[in-house]
């Protein structure tokens, strides 16, 4: 475990495997944001409802924590992400995609990879937000309360949810693993396609994750 | 064991595990209430919690001090004594205790547990941590932040109590224990329902690029675009002095920064410092697994005689600066 904020800068530009391999798990967050948010409110909801019920499964005492606290809504805003998410705590724990001008009691802001990170407790909050990577408003006492619960936990997103595909969970080292490779590849591919094919290939890939901070 | 013991923050089991596989001689932590100083939302231990973190600490040979360092509210002792004997049951090595009354009642009801005397008691001098070792048994002080290292050294000269010193984290530089600022801004105290800054109380306002802090109503500072934050604390708020209008605001206590005295390691164990104290119980795990082991690793090259590694730390502390605090101030 440590802060992935807490790198030389020479070493983030020569990305180690686990780092590609997280590089491609915020993308694929960013992307089944969008994809949620396209199911629309319905389809959408029972999306994230299942995604609850797995994490509530993999960590009872977290989950039982939330639902003690006072019934409010917390917005969880990833900056770079094309949607947001609006997390209801107290008796009725759900979880569902929303504008980034939602109303509630309390709101989160910051990059994907930083607020990915923060859920599974690969990075300090309060680093986070002496460095102004992290933003918060409204009720700070709830913003709290569900980061320290969270940090209780050993969250792994990815892994929690690969772990209740049954057999195909035994994909996910492996993908992790040999994420780096995949992505050279698929960088390879792109250099050397036609220009049609790399502009489809950009499209395709802002339709599913929005634009890229900082392109 | 080598030239110091370094005892470790954790708030909640996951950061106690980070703690000892990262190298901790002791972990501190408290219980999910008013009983400890870092009451925060969601932070602390149960005490199925504690039970658990005990035998994961004891099957590492690494020990367990339970605080209990706020001081009772009048008519209300239970949660107290509670908490004693909870930590003397589950046995814990040490309880970290400030208030009198509850000394009295560790030692009078559980006399093998051993007592250290918590930085909320404030005990800066020979006379007072003598009575302390007198009266209850103390076995060990943890010194306030306001002694420099020489002060350090001519107090363990003169008592027979091991001592404790901060030496990384969250700088207090007040009296501990008798601090009042926050109770003025919140109407909750540190030292009663152990709450500095109460979450409860803090707001955080965007101001266009700049940040402002606030604390029971009153903005306590404004952080300008891209510079560091600090924590909502008012010994640490950016002020005008006299109510003028013509200066900028300025720092009269304390600016954001953090406290790091790996550099004196060698005044330390001359001054006769037993442990060094990694502050934090509120940060999270990945803090926690950071700071020790990098403290872990500067200990042992300490003790084997090779240079001390920097720490290169400071892109998780507060203010993103560093100091060696009242240790070496000048002004003092």
């Amino acid at each position: 475990m440590r802060d992935p904020g807490f790198m030389a800068q020479d070493k983030a530009q020569e990305m180690a495997p686990d780092t590609r391999a997280r590089d491609v798990e915020v993308q694929l967050t960013r992307a089944g944001l969008g994809f949620a948010r396209r199911l629309g409110d319905r389809a959408g909801g029972l999306l994230l409802d299942r995604l609850l019920r797995i994490l509530e499964a993999r960590h009872p005492r977290a989950f039982a924590a939330l639902g003690e606290l006072p019934d409010a809504r917390l917005l969880i805003d990833p900056v770079d992400a094309p949607a947001a998410l609006l997390l209801r705590v107290g008796p009725t724990l759900a979880l569902r995609v929303c504008d980034r001008t939602a109303e509630a009691e309390a709101t989160v802001r910051g990059p994907c990879a930083r607020l990915l990170d923060l859920l599974e407790g690969r990075i300090d909050g309060d680093a986070l937000f002496f460095r102004r990577e992290l933003s918060i408003e409204g009720d700070t006492a709830l913003i709290l309360a569900l980061r320290n619960t969270l940090d209780g936990e050993e969250m792994d997103l990815f892994g929690d949810v690969a772990a209740a595909a049954g057999p195909l969970r035994h994909a996910l080292p492996v993908a992790r693993r040999n994420a780096g490779r995949a992505l050279d590849l698929l960088a390879t591919a792109r250099r050397f396609a036609p220009p049609p094919v790399r502009w489809g290939m950009t499209m395709l890939e802002r339709r599913l994750i929005g634009p890229r901070q900082g392109a | 064991m080598g030239s110091f013991e370094l005892i470790c923050p954790a708030g909640n089991p996951a950061a106690l595990r980070a703690a000892v596989d990262a190298g901790a001689d002791a972990v501190y932590l408290g219980f999910r209430d008013e009983t400890n100083a870092r009451n925060f939302p969601g932070l602390n231990f149960s005490r199925p919690e504690l039970a658990e973190a005990i035998a994961y600490a004891h099957a590492r040979s690494v020990q367990v001090f339970v605080a209990i360092n706020t001081y009772p509210q009048a008519g209300n002792l239970a949660p107290w004594q509670r908490a004693v004997d909870d930590a003397a049951r589950l046995k814990a090595d040490a309880v970290i205790l400030a208030d009198l009354g509850l000394l009295d009642y560790a030692a009078k009801h559980h006399p093998e547990l051993r007592l250290h005397l918590s930085v909320q008691a404030s005990a800066a001098n020979a006379e007072a941590i003598r009575l302390y070792r007198e009266a209850f048994g103390v076995r060990r002080v943890v010194l306030p932040r306001v002694l420099t290292v020489p002060e350090i050294a001519r107090l363990n000269a003169e008592v027979d109590v091991e001592t404790e010193v901060f030496v990384f984290g969250g700088l207090c530089p007040m009296a501990e224990g008798r601090c009042s600022l926050s109770s003025y801004a919140t109407g909750l105290s540190p030292n009663k329902q152990g709450v500095c800054s109460p979450a409860s109380h803090v707001r955080y306002e965007p101001r266009g690029e700049a940040l402002a802090s606030r604390l029971g109503g009153f903005t306590i500072n404004v952080f300008g675009a891209g510079e560091p934050a600090g924590y909502p604390t008012l010994c640490k708020g950016r002020f005008v002095p006299g109510g003028g209008t013509s200066r900028d605001p300025a720092y009269l206590f304390e600016e954001p920064t953090s406290l790091n005295a790996l550099a004196l390691l060698p005044e330390l164990k001359a001054a006769k410092v037993c442990a060094l104290k990694i502050e934090g119980r509120q940060r999270g795990k990945a803090y926690i697994a950071a700071v020790v082991a990098a403290y872990r690793r500067a200990l042992d090259a300490f003790d084997r005689g090779l240079p001390v590694p920097a720490l290169d730390l400071e892109a998780m502390v507060e203010g993103g600066a560093q100091t060696t605090g009242a240790y070496t101030r000048a002004w003092r």
